[in-house]
């Protein structure tokens, strides 16, 4: 399968007033094959958006390579740009202008001929909830909305590549689960969609292949199943006592989980070290207390994302 | 639509939302003209004499004042900037499929067209209320200076419109350069008359290459030879000011 995206060694390096510069992507690779989600997670400023910039020619790479539909960044920033739709962290609307204005001016922008650009300015309007707002002017609208706006206009275009960083913040859950599905299908269609979110949820429902990345380093990627066998000694426990006390809930942080959360009768736990031990625990818990039920899974997203944090700091 | 004419557009529209700015973009010059130009020649009591002739003052400050109609209109244009950076558009623009060169000269297209606009009517005035002897058959030249000088400002102000995170030190920029390239031209008095020390930076000042061509093409006064290299001067400026403001542009981010 060709990539759609490719980044060999990526390095970019701020130079700030201090002596020493700020190293903000240091030796970065991945490649993005065509029509695939691929998520991007970190904490803040981990390299994220710095990677989004690179790739959207909005800044300079310090060294590596970085190529979109097999156009290199720096040596074809044009065509580069040819194949990508960019959403930026920022709120990015036309303020002064109405919202048909913000959704036309865009689609013109992109090279969208005026009477197409008309038809797809109705479709998305309607299907984005932005019909009866469309001769508003966008400074009147609240945060929400104007987000809305901005992600509704990448559905304009049909560039193979669409970027989106930290998109969906700020929108409410309905229009967010509308963005994912659509998101979904574009991906479907051909599209290939690299976006970065600090909603773990968010990727791991709608991310083919995620990679995480701190201090502008790659710490892990691959499919959520792949990430998984990265955590092999890290579990989540769900159990469901009779009765919880505090003596109880004393007894269960003696274990030393990394997370603990009570939830009336029900505990759930997330515990890193071997199986054996934690259950021979577990099972001197329940000669004074009964253990009703017992659930042992893989962690999720978010749990291996905090580990690999704890561990790289 | 081709990049150069969306970003025409995409100006129209935004100027189009705050007429009272086009209107000060307008008669700002038209109010000098009339107010500064009258109050002077009063003073001053006598003609202005170039090169053998004798010009009245409000003659003689005309084509300062087309000066002064390029300048404004590039101020208020790479301005403009500001609010993209306000509204967050700014970085998303840089990610469209147009070069930095032509969303530079699609944001200045329109403005031009105002910087025209407000030329004619400087013009029509100086002939029509004041008896400026108005070359028209140099008119074209004329309107060539005027989109020339509008898009040479325009590209020197956006090199710190964009670099400039601060608006209020990118005004205090621009104050200090409407100041100085304003008095330090031939706009508001012959330069001949003045002494070594303001004449120097006086002549390469680009306001005065742009004054005297503009006195020539409405007046027709001026030396052949002088006025040949003011022309490539003035050509040569936008074109390093584009330059300049395309590689703003691309480090706008770091």
């Amino acid at each position: 399968m060709t990539s759609a995206i490719e980044v060999q060694d990526l390095r970019k390096l701020y130079r700030t007033n201090t002596s020493q510069p700020v190293r903000a992507l240091d030796g970065v690779s991945f490649q993005v094959p065509q029509g695939r989600i691929y998520g991007l997670l970190g904490p803040n400023g981990a390299g994220k958006s710095t990677l989004v910039k690179i790739l959207s020619t909005i800044t300079p790479l310090t060294s590596g390579r970085a190529q979109v539909m097999g156009f290199d960044v720096t040596g074809q920033p044009l065509a580069s740009r040819q194949q990508l739709t960019v959403v930026l962290q920022q709120t990015a609307t036309e303020n002064l202008l109405t919202v048909r204005d913000n959704l036309l001016i865009y689609a013109y922008l992109h090279g969208v001929k005026s009477q197409e650009a008309q038809k797809r300015m109705q479709n998305i309007a309607e299907e984005f909830e932005l019909g009866q707002l469309l001769r508003d002017t966008v400074q009147e609208l609240s945060i929400g909305t104007k987000r809305r706006i901005q992600v509704a206009k990448i559905f304009m275009l049909d560039a193979p590549v669409i970027i989106l960083d930290e998109a969906t913040t700020g929108m409410d859950p309905l229009m967010k689960r509308r963005v994912m599905d659509r998101l979904r299908a574009e991906a479907r269609k051909g599209r290939t969609i690299l976006l970065t979110t600090q909603v773990l949820s968010e990727a791991e429902e709608l991310c083919d292949t995620i990679m995480i990345i701190d201090r502008g380093r790659t710490m892990a990627s691959g499919t959520l199943r792949e990430l998984r066998t990265l955590s092999t000694h890290m579990f989540r426990v769900n159990l469901s006592f009779a009765d919880t006390n505090g003596e109880l809930v004393g007894r269960l942080e003696a274990l030393n989980p990394i997370q603990l959360k009570v939830d009336g009768n029900a505990v759930e736990m997330v515990f890193h070290g071997e199986e054996a031990s934690l259950l021979a625990k577990l099972a001197d818990v329940s000669r004074d207390t009964p253990i009703l039920q017992f659930e042992v899974r893989g962690p999720t997203l978010e749990e291996i994302f905090i580990t690999l944090m704890k561990e790289s700091r | 639509m081709s990049g150069i004419r969306a970003v025409f557009y995409r100006d129209y529209r935004q100027r189009m939302t705050n007429i009272g700015f086009v209107f000060w973009d307008l008669f700002v010059p038209l109010a000098y003209l009339v107010l500064f130009g009258l109050g002077f020649e009063r003073m001053l009591g006598s003609s202005i004499g170039i090169e053998e002739q004798a010009f009245r003052y409000t003659a003689f400050l005309a084509p300062g004042v087309l000066g002064m109609v390029t300048f404004s209109v590039a101020m208020n244009t790479s301005w403009g900037f500001f609010m993209d950076k306000d509204s967050g558009i700014f970085y998303e623009l840089l990610t469209y499929p147009i070069t930095r060169a032509q969303l530079l000269i699609g944001k200045i297209s329109f403005n031009v067209l105002l910087a025209i606009i407000g030329s004619g009517l400087v013009v029509a005035l100086g002939h029509l209320a004041l008896d400026a002897p108005i070359r028209w058959d140099l008119l074209p030249l004329t309107a060539i200076i005027v989109i020339t000088a509008t898009a040479g400002w325009f590209f020197l102000f956006s090199v710190f419109a964009i670099r400039f995170a601060r608006m209020d030190a990118f005004n205090t920029v621009l104050s200090a350069a409407y100041i100085l390239l304003m008095f330090f031209s031939s706009m508001f008095y012959p330069l001949s008359d003045l002494p070594v020390w303001f004449r120097v930076p006086a002549y390469i000042n680009p306001m005065t290459w742009q004054v005297d061509l503009l006195r020539f093409s409405l007046l027709g006064v001026g030396s052949v030879t002088p006025l040949l290299l003011e022309g490539a001067a003035l050509g040569l400026f936008a074109i390093i000011c584009l330059t300049l403001a395309v590689r703003a542009l691309n480090r706008a981010a770091d």
